[in-house]
């Protein structure tokens, strides 16, 4: 077993690195944090660099890490702009493909993934959007919450009840659509004043009478969940990498601190208590790495294992949240005045999308009690 | 003051909070308290409520203090603070005079640096008297813009700076932003010493203010308790409200016991010693960071938005440990009470 990756990731990890030393600084992030505006130049620039190619998924992974080591919500923006393209790369058709993936690709779109609705985040199969087939249309009337790139992006895959399940099975029934985002009586409203991520664009979206072609159904209609789910599966991993950068990125911080504590003559004021807690934050980082790259390497072999999947998610979201709390407690006024603040309020999301903290222990019981069970 | 004195006033405090804060907390976050409000805090007698009445404050006792402060801190802690400050800071700092007087009215503006008792490592800029005159900068104010403001210069003295300075909003963006953290930039500002001894005083008023502190940490988990009972009833996840689900349940439980137990010490802090207020401090404050992460996760991404009014809780619990409070100190101080001598410094 070989724990180094090879030559061209630890490359592709230099080279996002030093992207974020050139792009990223902590006034810009403050700034884009302060206006909670989407920092469009830094996404064309990462484009241009050639660091965002989810072709190469184990080379995103650690670009995603690092660029949200530099500063979270920038690193998300920059990121992100691909989100649900999954969907259509594994289940839509070939006209599909050509028509949309490619320009998100290059970056010259953007698109979003419309799943959570106002009354349900964690509850997928409990959606109440509902597109009705009329010929060789559908028509969609519903709302979506708290959608990334919602005011911003092109088009989105988004899940729909299409049928009411008569098996009483809720996840029957949902089908994924690709949806224009300029269409008529589709309105997109930016949400304002989170706790973090502000420079990550999230909107409310209402549909109302929305009509999209038929042919901009992805897959089969009725299989939209199982759509979802796998594509879960693929984006949470991309999360812990987000989670495991915010973590190692307040680590930095930490070290900085204490670094410059000790060069000024004042390593007496770092006592044992605070030693040891930086000790905690760079071993719970550590695990959290080992765990995501091995959910990594089974899901871009295509064999996922959503226990793993599961686990790297909610550890390392829970590591982001905290190794920030910590560096706060120990680097005080300079943290607080500085990056760490934003990296505390950031961190916090990590728990919450993508499945929060208790769907993803959940899903690890379910696994774990049906291995048990002999697979029933 | 009793317990039935305390139930009475919390009422008030209640009524107060409801009519003046609830519907504006989320504008007094983006925007600061108003003046209006500070001015209705005073007629109510809640900003001076721990000034004497000879400065026209309400003269109220401590443990009459601890509630104010607390219940208005389940609302705004950022109003709590304000509350704080010109009670515990200002009223044990400035001479009992006019000046006093309207900063217990409203009138006048208060605000403060609490560095270098609070965290003397971080970069508090230069701040400088040179014969009659002060000039410089200094970092780490928290209070209200237009009036007066203490802080300690560079030689350690302590000083009421009355005119020549600004405040400008350049500092983080974490907590009390209704209040908002500072920095201070004095142009050739007109000054009184207050203490030749700035930090030591400074020191002394921060250790002063255990049970204060320990009174807005319970009012901040109280605020996001109550706001997540009241959610965690009415959101469905999986067709059953969030409630019914074990974890949730037990978990917002065991926080409300923790919460009501350290809520009875409170009330009872007539009775306790200085040991024991700093020991409720301690847990108070832990007990506020824990109640309101899991607050904002059981209000998922609404939790996230401040439109719900929890994730303010989030910021504020983690920020009263490192604003208005010295951690590392307060460590040694409780380790030198439970051994006996000096301990916990390696």
């Amino acid at each position: 077993m070989d724990f180094e990756f090879p030559e061209d990731i630890v490359r592709a990890r230099e080279k996002a690195a030093e992207f974020a030393r050139k792009e990223i600084s902590s006034k810009k992030a403050l700034m884009y944090d302060r206006q909670e505006k989407f920092p469009d130049e830094l996404k064309k620039k990462a484009f241009e660099y050639g660091i965002v190619d989810y072709t190469n998924p184990w080379s995103m992974l650690v670009t995603i890490e690092e660029l949200c080591r530099a500063d979270p919500g920038m690193g998300i923006a920059a990121t992100v702009s691909l989100f649900g393209a999954e969907v259509i790369m594994l289940f839509g058709n070939d006209s599909q493909k050509a028509s949309y993936l490619g320009a998100v690709q290059n970056g010259s779109k953007m698109m979003g993934l419309a799943v959570t609705e106002p009354g349900g985040g964690s509850d997928v199969a409990g959606i109440k959007t509902f597109a009705r087939k009329e010929g060789s249309k559908y028509i969609i009337n519903g709302s979506k919450m708290f959608i990334t790139n919602g005011a911003i992006a092109d088009f989105f895959v988004m899940l729909v009840r299409t049928s009411n399940p008569e098996d009483g099975k809720r996840h029957h029934g949902l089908s994924t659509l690709i949806v224009p985002g300029n269409l008529p009586g589709f309105s997109r409203t930016k949400i304002t004043g989170k706790l973090g991520v502000r420079a990550t664009n999230t909107a409310e979206l209402v549909l109302n009478n929305v009509e999209v072609p038929a042919d901009n159904l992805i897959g089969e209609e009725g299989k939209g969940f199982y759509y979802i789910m796998t594509f879960f599966n693929i984006s949470r991993a991309y999360v812990a990498a987000q989670a495991i950068g915010i973590a190692q990125g307040a680590l930095d911080r930490v070290l900085e601190y204490l670094s410059e504590l000790q060069s000024k003559g004042a390593s007496s004021s770092i006592t044992e208590e605070i030693q040891m807690a930086a000790s905690d934050i760079a071993t719970r980082i550590e695990a959290s790495r080992l765990l995501t790259y091995k959910a990594a390497s089974y899901l871009f072999q295509f064999k996922p294992n959503p226990t793993i999947t599961s686990m790297s998610k909610a550890y390392a979201a829970e590591t982001a949240v905290f190794a920030t709390e910590k560096a706060l407690e120990i680097t005080g006024y300079s943290g607080i005045n500085g990056d760490l603040e934003r990296f505390f309020r950031d961190a916090k999301i990590m728990e919450i999308w993508e499945g929060t903290s208790e769907i993803e222990k959940l899903i690890i019981w379910r696994n774990l009690i049906r291995e048990a069970r002999g697979g029933n | 003051m009793s317990i039935e004195e305390q139930d009475i006033l919390r009422s008030a405090v209640i009524e107060f909070a409801e009519k003046n804060i609830a519907n504006s907390a989320v504008s007094i976050e983006r925007a600061g308290i108003t003046d209006d409000l500070a001015a209705a805090l005073a007629a109510q007698g809640f900003l001076g409520a721990a000034l004497p009445a000879e400065v026209g404050g309400a003269g109220i006792d401590r443990q009459g203090y601890a509630v104010i402060l607390k219940e208005l801190a389940a609302y705004s802690p950022s109003v709590s603070a304000l509350v704080l400050i010109t009670g515990s800071v200002a009223g044990k700092l400035l001479k009992k005079d006019g000046l006093l007087g309207k900063i217990a009215t409203g009138e006048e503006a208060f605000a403060v640096s609490l560095w270098p008792a609070t965290d003397g490592s971080g970069d508090a800029g230069e701040l400088k008297i040179s014969g009659n005159r002060i000039t410089g900068t200094r970092r780490y104010v928290i209070g209200r813009p237009g009036g007066c403001m203490a802080a300690v210069t560079d030689d350690g003295k302590l000083v009421l700076v009355k005119s020549g300075f600004t405040l400008s909003d350049e500092d983080h963006h974490l907590s009390f932003r209704g209040l908002s953290y500072s920095v201070a930039t004095v142009e050739s500002g007109d000054y009184e010493v207050i203490s030749s001894n700035g930090k030591e005083t400074m020191e002394s008023i921060l250790s002063g203010m255990d049970l204060e502190i320990a009174a807005i940490a319970l009012g901040i988990a109280r605020g996001a308790l109550a706001k997540t009972v009241d959610y965690t009833k009415v959101r469905k996840t999986f067709e059953k409200p969030l409630k019914d689900y074990s974890t949730v349940a037990n978990n917002i439980s065991r926080l409300m016991s923790e919460l009501r137990v350290a809520e009875v010490a409170l009330q009872a802090s007539g009775d306790l010693n200085e040991t024991e207020i700093l020991m409720l401090k301690t847990h108070s404050t832990d007990l506020a960071k824990r109640a309101t992460k899991y607050s904002l996760q059981y209000h998922g991404g609404y939790g996230y938005i401040e439109d719900f009014g929890v994730e303010k809780f989030y910021r504020d619990a983690v920020g009263l440990t490192i604003l208005l409070e010295n951690q590392a100190a307060d460590g040694m101080r409780l380790s030198k009470e439970v051994f006996g001598e000096k301990s916990g410094y390696l």
